[in-house]
């Protein structure tokens, strides 16, 4: 994990040495810790009350009781989202305004090209595939489709939560529509998350850098070629110490 | 030794013989009810003393009871001119003078009398045992209704004529539900207009064994009762009505919930709205009603009955028995035709370009293991 020096890789090893560049902070790969442990739980306990007529449902909604601790357990995993949520929005914003969060997650025109260059890579038109920089369009739309799809869910779930108390500002119509997107948004979320995510960090090549923070140069080169370029070419001092673009 | 023998195999040939003989004599008994012999003369025989008007006993406990049948009663009813008399159901008094008479209470004489219904009626008379009325008797109650309270003694009539004589006989005693019902849209059309439609009280509670309506089981299965009609689509198109409502009632939040306790915990207390707590049990009435409790005047005071923090806006939050509709819930109309459209548009394009990435990949390991 740590970073090479320049004596290390000067000096001939018994050992095959990689470099490995930093992609998220220990922060982050915690922030997405809890996000896994919070929309896994809240899936788990959501829908089984989605589909109460299904046989796998009742098996685990087996009393009344059983409902009610199930909707407290679901109540406080959205806090705990939520709360994460908000913690990851200020984070984002407070760092982004002092310059130490780059703007990378941000989707560009170039991730439209980008796309362009790869339907026709896949839809074999072309031999070369885009070069991508530290994120991609995937990764792009893996983050804010689920950003977008946390945000409903949570304001629906509220609405459901306290109808009584929303209904006191807000126009009654909304206490159903909630319920509709609430059902809806939770599953096409479970799906894009099975398919699509899991997919791309699962089985198209196991991608571990949320969970131990790094990339290494083979891994960084392949498939964020542009990142690496600017992490490598830009200034010499990046690679004394590869510490990622944060 | 052998003389012995003899006699106790007499005994027992004569023993047998006696015993088949009182067999096939209590099988032509003349107890049973004598539908086919007409020609039955005991009536005209009791009817000698029993037309007299002011024929009267005094009973031990000093209750004077009449004596008296009128001959034009017992014709008009369905028994006598069927040709089952008298001594059907008075099955201890054979002749004239009668045996002494053991009952202490006019209503002992009634509940005993009335068992003979049960020699004709078996099914409806074991109905009756599983019931609420005999449940009442059970626990002491000699109030209790029997056979013959509901449906006459001497004049006992086919029931249901007119219709609405049904509720007026449950309306003796259950007389401030009946004056409810009275003033229902139900209760209205049914005394007014001898409507044929709506519901009678043995429609919704059965007719002899008549369970306790105040159950959880009874709760969670009264939708059932008013879907029978209410969802019934030519009976309801007759008077304007939609037979949608229980359908759409079931995928309401009430409904659903409801529908969860049904099918997994139906003795269980749930509190989830059915139709009776917002329409009235006895007392419903047309939604345009003014009086109504879902009348848009009075909704939101019934919405509070079960929500008493509710403010004004939360009546919006019902849609009420109506599909989704544009004009009438434009929240749920617009997040029902986006998500119709963005979640097989999200699951088409997710599965496709994952697809096309597994084919392009595959086939580029397959290029690069070839020579």
């Amino acid at each position: 994990m740590k970073a090479l020096s320049k004596k290390d890789a000067s000096t001939v090893s018994p050992v095959r040495l990689e470099r490995t560049f930093q992609r998220f902070t220990l922060g982050q790969r915690w922030e997405h810790a809890i996000l896994i442990l919070s929309v896994a739980v809240l899936l788990l306990t959501g829908l089984p009350q989605k589909y109460q007529a299904a046989g796998w449902s009742q098996w685990i909604i087996s009393s009344p009781v059983r409902l009610s601790q199930i909707q407290r357990i679901h109540h406080i995993f959205a806090l705990l989202l939520i709360a994460e949520i908000l913690y990851h929005l200020v984070r984002g914003v407070v760092l982004m305004t002092r310059r130490h969060l780059s703007g990378a997650i941000f989707p560009t025109w170039q991730d439209l090209r980008d796309a362009w260059q790869m339907i026709k890579y896949l839809l074999f038109l072309t031999r070369k595939k885009p070069a991508f920089g530290k994120y991609n369009f995937e990764q792009k739309f893996t983050y804010w489709f689920l950003f977008f799809g946390i945000g409903i869910l949570a304001l629906s779930g509220l609405i459901l939560w306290f109808p009584l108390v929303v209904t006191r500002f807000l126009p009654g119509g909304i206490v159903p529509a909630a319920y509709l997107a609430h059902s809806n948004e939770a599953v096409v979320a479970a799906v894009f998350i099975l398919v699509w995510h899991f997919y791309h960090v699962h089985f198209q090549r196991l991608n571990l850098s949320i969970f131990t923070g790094r990339l290494s140069e083979e891994e960084l080169r392949t498939f964020h070629t542009v990142e690496f370029e600017r992490l490598t070419d830009d200034k010499q001092s990046d690679l004394k110490t590869p510490g990622g673009s944060q | 030794m052998s003389r012995t023998h003899l006699l106790r195999a007499i005994g027992l040939i004569s023993g047998s013989l006696a015993l088949i003989a009182a067999l096939l004599i209590a099988g032509l008994s003349p107890n049973r009810a004598k539908a086919d012999k007409p020609a039955q003369q005991t009536e005209a025989y009791c009817l000698g003393c029993h037309n007299k008007p002011d024929l009267s006993l005094t009973l031990p406990n000093g209750e004077s009871i009449s004596l008296y049948i009128s001959p034009a009663m017992l014709s008009s009813s369905v028994h006598s001119p069927a040709g089952i008399e008298c001594e059907a159901c008075h099955t201890d008094i054979k002749t004239y003078p009668h045996p002494a008479i053991n009952f202490q209470t006019k209503r002992e004489l009634s509940r005993s009398y009335y068992q003979a219904c049960q020699k004709c009626h078996p099914a409806n008379y074991e109905k009756t045992l599983d019931s609420m009325h005999a449940q009442a008797a059970k626990a002491g109650n000699q109030n209790a209704p029997i056979c013959t309270d509901c449906h006459g003694a001497h004049d006992v009539k086919p029931p249901a004529q007119p219709r609405s004589q049904i509720s007026t006989t449950c309306g003796r005693c259950h007389d401030q539900i009946f004056q409810q019902y009275q003033t229902s849209i139900h209760g209205g059309a049914l005394i007014q207009e001898n409507n044929p439609d709506v519901p009678v009280c043995t429609d919704c509670h059965g007719v002899h064994n008549i369970q306790d309506a105040r159950t959880a089981l009874f709760r969670v299965k009264s939708p059932d009762l008013c879907a029978s009609c209410h969802a019934n689509k030519d009976l309801m198109a007759k008077y304007g009505l939609d037979a949608d409502v229980y359908n759409l009632y079931n995928l309401s939040w009430h409904g659903v919930d409801l529908s969860v306790y049904k099918a997994k915990w139906p003795t269980a207390w749930h509190t989830s709205a059915v139709c009776t707590d917002c329409h009235g049990v006895h007392n419903m009435l047309k939604t345009t009603d003014p009086a109504s409790s879902v009348n848009p005047t009075n909704l939101l005071s019934t919405c509070r009955k079960c929500h008493p923090t509710a403010g004004p806006n939360w009546t919006g939050a019902w849609i009420g028995h109506n599909r989704i509709d544009i004009r009438r819930t434009p929240f749920l109309f617009y997040t029902q035709a986006f998500y119709s459209s963005f979640t097989p548009f999200v699951l088409w394009l997710s599965i496709i370009y994952v697809g096309l990435q597994i084919i392009r990949a595959s086939v580029e390991r397959i290029r690069s293991s070839l020579p």
